[in-house]
This record gives structure tokens, sequence and C-alpha cells, in this order.
């Protein structure tokens, strides 16, 4: 086991620094600097190549390279060009918030998506199945800026229930709840989606298996065979499926995040895009290819807690 | 049945305790203002100069004159840090005469001319300021006394007045601020203003506190929220919701009669507008022939612009010049709509049945414009294709002389020299080292207005140098490096509880300027 885990961190690392490299190049690729994000559009060339020097943006591409290289090595991930706050700062205020909502995104879609996955496939060819599938491909296809905004119509300007925008007052649990329900809702909706679907066709192919057909001839009861014996069975798909779309979950927190004016990960890419703040974007990029990376490692190893022949081989 | 009771409770609870606080009372006044921008960008007002920053940046500074609060009008400047000014005759020395006891934020003392004189260096130094050039002409600046600078000019300026006002290069700072922060100013920023900078959270929100010691009064809000929030529908409902007090407002008739509707809400249409022009590049063959400017001014129907976005909250836009701005004028050449001209003039030119420009590369912000160009312009066989890429991209290729057709809105400090010089100067052409935003090459490729902007730059007498500007305006209709299709309104809505404590005719930040008299009724 321990050698297994450092191994996949070890494989980790040239991974995160091809990463790191690809969107370092990208990102300088793309037309326009983080001069304009300071001084505006309509200051003379002259200025722009001061304000430049002074980001040291004048150096050769390679050295800013290896520069920011070396400063990531030391786990300093530099610092904005624009305001000079430090990324790790930024971070360490945005990541807790973007962990908050995919944790609660992901507690909503399996707590609504896997039962309904296993109701849809208790049920097969009904019509709450018809209808299940339905929903849960409408859950998939709907954007989620499109559901984001019905929800606020919905429930924040129709009925007054739930806030529009932010996280709630700091150190008022009641505050952060009411703030976290809706955007929970609709990325958790996405999950919800996925799972339901997965954990359908997962049931349904443990369902054919000989072992229950058994289970149901020895007189065991309906209730006990698909907690027991299929669900059991049909989990490790469900959890790889999990385990992938987190890394989605959080890929799609961006515009929930933007949408809600939640801080977070999401809201401080955004921003860095807009005004090409070039260590931001690469930096905080670089962490989301470690959290997907970590999930990854994450669901592989739970693999064993379920299924122990997943362990000993 | 025991469990579901026992569900039922512990359901009824959570739903007290998370909405159970859902109407807390605060007794701090808050105004919550919704920015149309992802982030502030730097506090520092010599350097910095965004449609996000600036609202922020007008509460924390004064300049030694000002606008009057709600008014844009150069010829109606009021005393701010200086208590009242003279000028030598031939209008080369000025003196400033400074209040005394105006405090700065965060207790670092009294403002003195020290502070004048350190402010204005600073403004005038290519290393700190982005409006250097302005300065130029500056001479000497020397503090007489504790309380009184004086300003030397090596020749006349446009207006001395917009250099030492509270926008930009002219925003008076604590010396001893920026000497203890050094480049961490930007995000500490000290000044004068009614309100003092508290806290920056990145690519979310700034709070600024009331200054208690404010010299005109204590303000009667105690805290500004400033959150930046890029997307238009999130700011709307937040508004709606009473999350916010004031937001930015989306340019469109549509959105003004739908927020008109809704109660509690007031909106505000603000000139000065964004004038939007389509500059013609004349690098490009054939736009150098002024017969083929012509016919294309004789195809573009204003009315068809001001429609996109809606009559109520577009004007005319007749100048290169935008109305209101000081030195503007109407009287220049117009071009009315006729095919038949066009076509004729297409003809003289060489070009009966039309050209092609290739690619104009722009960003949605342009699109519906570009498009109704492209429509228009079809009328007469002139055809081009859109390329969409990001805002920050279009900024720089339309630098790098990538279109024929520039579609391009701006509002720029009020005064017609700002207008002309960094859209019709030579100076100003993309791509040389001066270069700002003339995009045509106007003055370049053919002969200019820059005798006529440097001649009034420089003019002691008002009048004559308003004649000047207007001489200048009807030569670019005359030689056509562009053509002004509109002038659109600055939108923003309000809750109605919201007392602003002056009267709005007009705005410079961009935003609702907020004084120490605005109060949360």
């Amino acid at each position: 086991m321990f050698s297994f885990v450092t191994r996949r961190l070890l494989l980790a690392i040239p991974t995160l620094w091809i990463t790191l490299t690809v969107i370092f190049l990208l990102v300088r690729v793309i037309p326009g600097d983080p001069t304009a994000a300071v001084m505006g559009s309509y200051v003379s060339e002259e200025n722009i190549k001061t304000l430049k020097r002074q980001m040291g943006l004048d150096r050769p591409l390679i050295v800013q390279y290896f520069d920011y290289l070396y400063k990531v090595c030391q786990l300093d991930f530099g610092k904005s060009l624009i305001t000079g706050v430090p990324v790790m700062k930024e971070i360490k205020t945005a990541l807790p918030h973007t962990l908050e909502l995919t944790a609660c995104s992901i507690i909503v879609g399996m707590l609504t998506g896997i039962p309904l996955g296993l109701l849809l496939a208790m049920k097969r060819n009904s019509l709450i199945d018809y209808l299940g599938r339905l929903f849960s491909l409408g859950g998939i296809s709907f954007p989620v800026f499109y559901s984001a905004i019905l929800f606020i119509l919905l429930f924040s300007i129709r009925l007054d229930l739930l806030p529009t925008m932010g996280v709630g007052k700091e150190g008022n649990l009641a505050s952060r709840i009411q703030h976290l329900i809706l955007p929970s809702i609709t990325l958790g909706l996405l999950m919800m989606s996925y799972l339901t679907r997965i954990t359908r066709s997962a049931t349904l192919d443990v369902l054919n298996e000989d072992y229950v057909r058994t289970a149901y001839a020895k007189g065991l009861k309906g209730k006990k065979i698909i907690f027991k014996h299929v669900f059991k069975n049909a989990a490790i798909p469900v959890i790889t499926v999990l385990g992938m779309y987190t890394g989605i979950l959080i890929g799609s927190s961006v515009i929930t995040e933007i949408i809600f004016h939640r801080p977070g990960l999401g809201s401080l890419i955004v921003g860095a895009m807009l005004s090409r703040d070039y260590i931001v974007i690469t930096s905080v990029m670089t962490l989301y290819a470690a959290i997907v990376i970590l999930i990854n490692l994450l669901t592989d190893l739970s693999y064993g807690l379920i299924d122990p022949r997943v362990r000993l081989s | 049945m025991k469990h579901l009771k026992l569900i039922g409770i512990f359901i009824l609870l959570l739903w007290l305790f998370i909405f159970g606080f859902h109407g807390q009372a605060f007794c701090e006044k808050v105004l919550r203002i919704g920015v149309k921008s992802g982030d502030m960008g730097i506090l520092d007002p010599h350097m910095s100069a965004t449609t996000a920053n600036l609202p922020i940046m007008d509460s924390i500074f004064n300049g030694l004159v000002r606008f009057v609060p709600g008014t844009v009008d150069l010829e109606k400047i009021e005393p701010d840090l200086a208590e009242r000014w003279t000028a030598s005759p031939d209008k080369k020395i000025w003196t400033f005469y400074l209040r005394k006891g105006v405090q700065f934020h965060q207790g670092f003392g009294e403002m003195t001319a020290e502070d004048v004189v350190f402010s204005l260096k600073k403004a005038a130094a290519k290393e700190t300021s982005a409006w250097w050039s302005n300065y130029l002409p500056v001479d000497k600046v020397e503090a007489l006394d504790k309380y009184t600078v004086r300003i030397t000019f090596k020749n006349n300026i446009p207006s001395v007045l917009a250099l030492v006002i509270n926008n930009r290069g002219g925003m008076v700072l604590s010396k001893k601020a920026v000497e203890k922060h050094g480049d961490g100013f930007k995000l500490n920023p000290v000044g004068t203003g009614p309100f003092a900078f508290e806290e920056y959270v990145p690519k979310q929100r700034t709070i600024l506190k009331a200054h208690p010691q404010y010299f005109r009064g204590r303000p009667k809000i105690d805290k500004i929220i400033y959150h930046f929030m890029p997307v238009d529908q999130s700011r709307e409902m937040a508004l709606e919701k009473g999350e916010l007090d004031m937001i930015e407002g989306t340019k469109a008739e549509w959105w003004v009669n739908k927020m008109r509707g809704t109660k509690g809400i007031l909106v505000d249409a603000l000139p000065p507008g964004e004038l939007t022009v389509v500059h013609f590049n004349l690098t490009k063959k054939p736009l150098e022939n002024l017969k083929v400017r012509q016919a294309m001014a004789h195809v573009l129907l204003r009315d068809e612009f001001r429609e996109v976005y809606g009559k109520q909250i577009t004007e005319d836009a007749l100048s290169p010049v935008p109305p209101g701005y000081l030195g503007y004028t109407s009287d220049v050449k117009q071009y009315e709509y006729n095919i038949e001209k066009a076509k004729a003039l297409l003809k003289e030119a060489g070009y009966p049945n039309g050209f092609d420009l290739g690619k104009m590369v722009t960003s949605t912000i342009y699109l519906s414009s570009a498009e109704l160009l492209q429509q228009q312009l079809k009328k007469i066989g002139i055809k081009f294709e859109i390329q969409i890429v990001d805002h920050p991209t279009m900024h720089k290729m339309i630098r790098s002389d990538v279109n024929a057709l520039i579609p391009y809105g701006a509002a720029r400090f009020p005064i017609a020299d700002e207008y002309l010089f960094q859209f019709y100067h030579s100076n100003s052409i993309v791509g040389r080292p001066t270069g700002i935003t003339n995009f045509s090459h106007y003055g370049e490729v053919i002969p200019g207005v820059d005798d006529l902007i440097d001649a009034a730059s420089v003019e002691p007498d008002s009048e004559k140098q308003k004649q000047l500007w207007i001489r200048a305006q009807q030569k670019i209709m005359q030689d056509l490096p562009s053509y002004s299709l509109r002038v659109t309104y600055v939108l923003f809505a309000r809750r109605n509880n919201i007392d602003l404590g002056y009267d709005l005719k007009s705005n410079i930040s961009l935003h609702y300027q907020i004084t120490e008299k605005t109060d949360i009724k």
C-alpha cells in the first residue's frame, strides 16, 4: 500500500510539471497582457513598456519560466502581477470555499443520485424509470449557469427564501448554510444526474448475476438483497464515476462561484483570466491539476475498502 | 411513528436554525455596491484608472479642486483641498492656498503643501505615473509655506485645473504613507477623502470605512462594500433581492424598462456617454481614398446603431468628440443617408462593385456594432468577415493594424483635447512608442489636425482655444478618418432608499459617486 501511494505521488510530479509548463506557455500566447488591467486601455505604448519592465515581463520568456519554476520548487508560487498579493495567500483564502462547495455538492449528489439510481433499476422500464432517466438526462444537459439563474429566480426572488450571493457572515453557521444551499443544489444536480445513471446501469448488471438469482431463490427479502448483495457489488463503477466527476464538478464550480458571487478558485481563475494575471492563472491551474490527481488516487485507494480482491491484487 | 415525529422535530429545528436569522438587524449603515468587473486592479490613482477602481479611489482621495458632485462641468469647478487659487496674468504661474486641518486616513497626520508637491511630482514621473505626459508642461512645483503651493508652467496648457482635479494624477496622496508602504501603497491607499481603505479580498470585494475626521464632516454611511461581480444577471438579481444597494447596469433599453418596472428600484442613465466610432484604417487599401470613406459615411445609418441599445439610452453622435465635453461642437459636416450617392462615389473611386476588407477582429462588446456595419456596408458591395475574440485579445490585435475597420467605444476626461489627442494626433498612432488609440493613422497617411490640437493646448485664451478644437472637429469630419455612430449613456440602478446627497446630472467616476452626504434611508 505504502509503495503504491509513493509511486503514484512520484508520478504526479512530472504530470504537474508538464501541466505547469503548458499553462505557463499557453497563457502567454494569448494576446493581451496584465498592464491593461492596471492602467486601462488608453495609455501610451511607452507607459505600457515601463510597467512591463516593473512587472518583469520584459525579460526573455525562458528566463521568466525558469525563475517561476525555481520558485515553485521552493513552494513559492509567486505574487499576483497586478496587486502584488502572494498567490498562496489568495489560494489559502479561496480553496476552503471551493472545497466546501464541492463537498456539499457531492453529498447532495450522492444522497439523491444513488437512491434514485437504485429505485430506477428496481423499477426498470416502468413510468418511474422513464421519468427518472429523463430527469437525469435533463440534469446533465442543463448548463450550470442556466439552472443557477433559474434557482435564484425561484428560491430567492419569487419565494424570498434564500440569498442570491456571497458566503454569509463569518462565524454565523446558519448564515453560512443559508448561502450554501442554492449553489450546492445547482452543482449537486449535475452530480446527482451522473450518479443516477451510473447507479442504475451498474445495479441492473448486478441484478442479472447468478448469486442475486440464488438469493431470491433462497427466499431473502428484496431490501436485504439490494443493500447487502447488489449495491455493494455495484459500488465500484459508482465510485469510479464519483472520482472522475468530482474533477468535473470542481471545474463546474467556476461558473457556480461566479454566478453566486462566492469566493473560491473559480472566482480567482476568472478574475485572473480577465486581467491576464499570468502567475495567478498558472499557479491556480496547476493546483486544479494537483487536486484532480489526488482525487484519482483517493478513488483508487477506496476500491480496496469496498472490494478486498482489489486490495489483494 | 415515533421516528417520524423525531425526524419532523429535527427538520423544524434545522429550519428555525437556518432561517431564523433571516431578518437580523445591524446598526451599521453599510452601502453594498455591485461592480461590473472580476477584480479591482490597484488603488494608486496615479497609476491606474479602470472602471472597477475609479469609484473606489474617488471616495478615498481628493484633488486640489473638484467637479461639483453629480456634474462633470469643467467650467464649474469648485475648491476641494485648496480653499482658493490665483493665476498670473500670463496663466503660467498658479498658486493654490490649501485648507488647514485636513487629516489623512489611518493617522497619517495633516495634509500639507509637502504632500501636494510630492503627489504632483509623483504624477509627473514616468516610473510612478501613467499620466506623466500630461504633466510635461509643468516646470516647477514648490511649497511656498505649509499651506501654499505654487505650480509654474513652461507653456500654457488646455486646462490647469484638470491637472489638479479629483481625478487620476490630480489626486493628493499622503507622502508619509507612500514612503512607509512603498510598492504596497497600491493596496494600502491613504488619502483625505470621506472614506478610508479597510480591506481588500482578491477577486471578491473591497471595503471602505467612514473617515470620521473628513473635513466636510463625518460621512452618514459607515461602510461601503464594493463587490466585484462580472455577471450582469448576478448583480441584477442581488439588487432586486435587496442584497446590493447599487449596481452598474446592462446597456439595453429593455433592461432599463424592466428595472424601472421593478418595485423599489431607481434607474439612472447618465451623460457624458460613451462615444462609439468606426475608425477607418488608412493604411489598408482602398480606405486611404477619401471618396471611399465618404461613400461609407453615406450608408452608415446612425438611427439603426442607436436602436441596438434603444433610443432612451442613446443619442446621435454628430462629431468626433462626445457631446458635453469642453470644446464640443455639432457644427460639423454631416453625411446624409444616400445609397445612390454612395454608389456614385465608389464608382468615381474606381470600385463600382465594392471591395472586400478581409477579416474584422472584434469582441462581443462591439459585436452588434460590427454586424450592423457589415449589414449596412454590404448595400454598396463592401464586405468583411467578423472574427470574435475575447476583449483583451481584441485590444492587442487592433493595435497591430489587423483590422481595416475598428469599431471602438470610449469615454474620456470631458475635455475635447483629451479625445482629439488620443484618437487623432499623430503621436497617438498605434504601434508608435507614444501610441495610444489613433487606429486610423490619421496624421501619417494623410495630413491631420496635429497643428490645431497643439495650438489649442498652449492657447491661453479659452475662447480661442475652443475655436481651435472646433476647427479640428470640423476638419476631421471633412477628412473622415473615422465616423461617429452613437453615444450611449452610462447606466446605473439603485434601491430607492439610497439618497445620493446631491443632484445627479452626470458622472466622471463611471459609477455613483459616494460622498459624505450619501445616506441610506
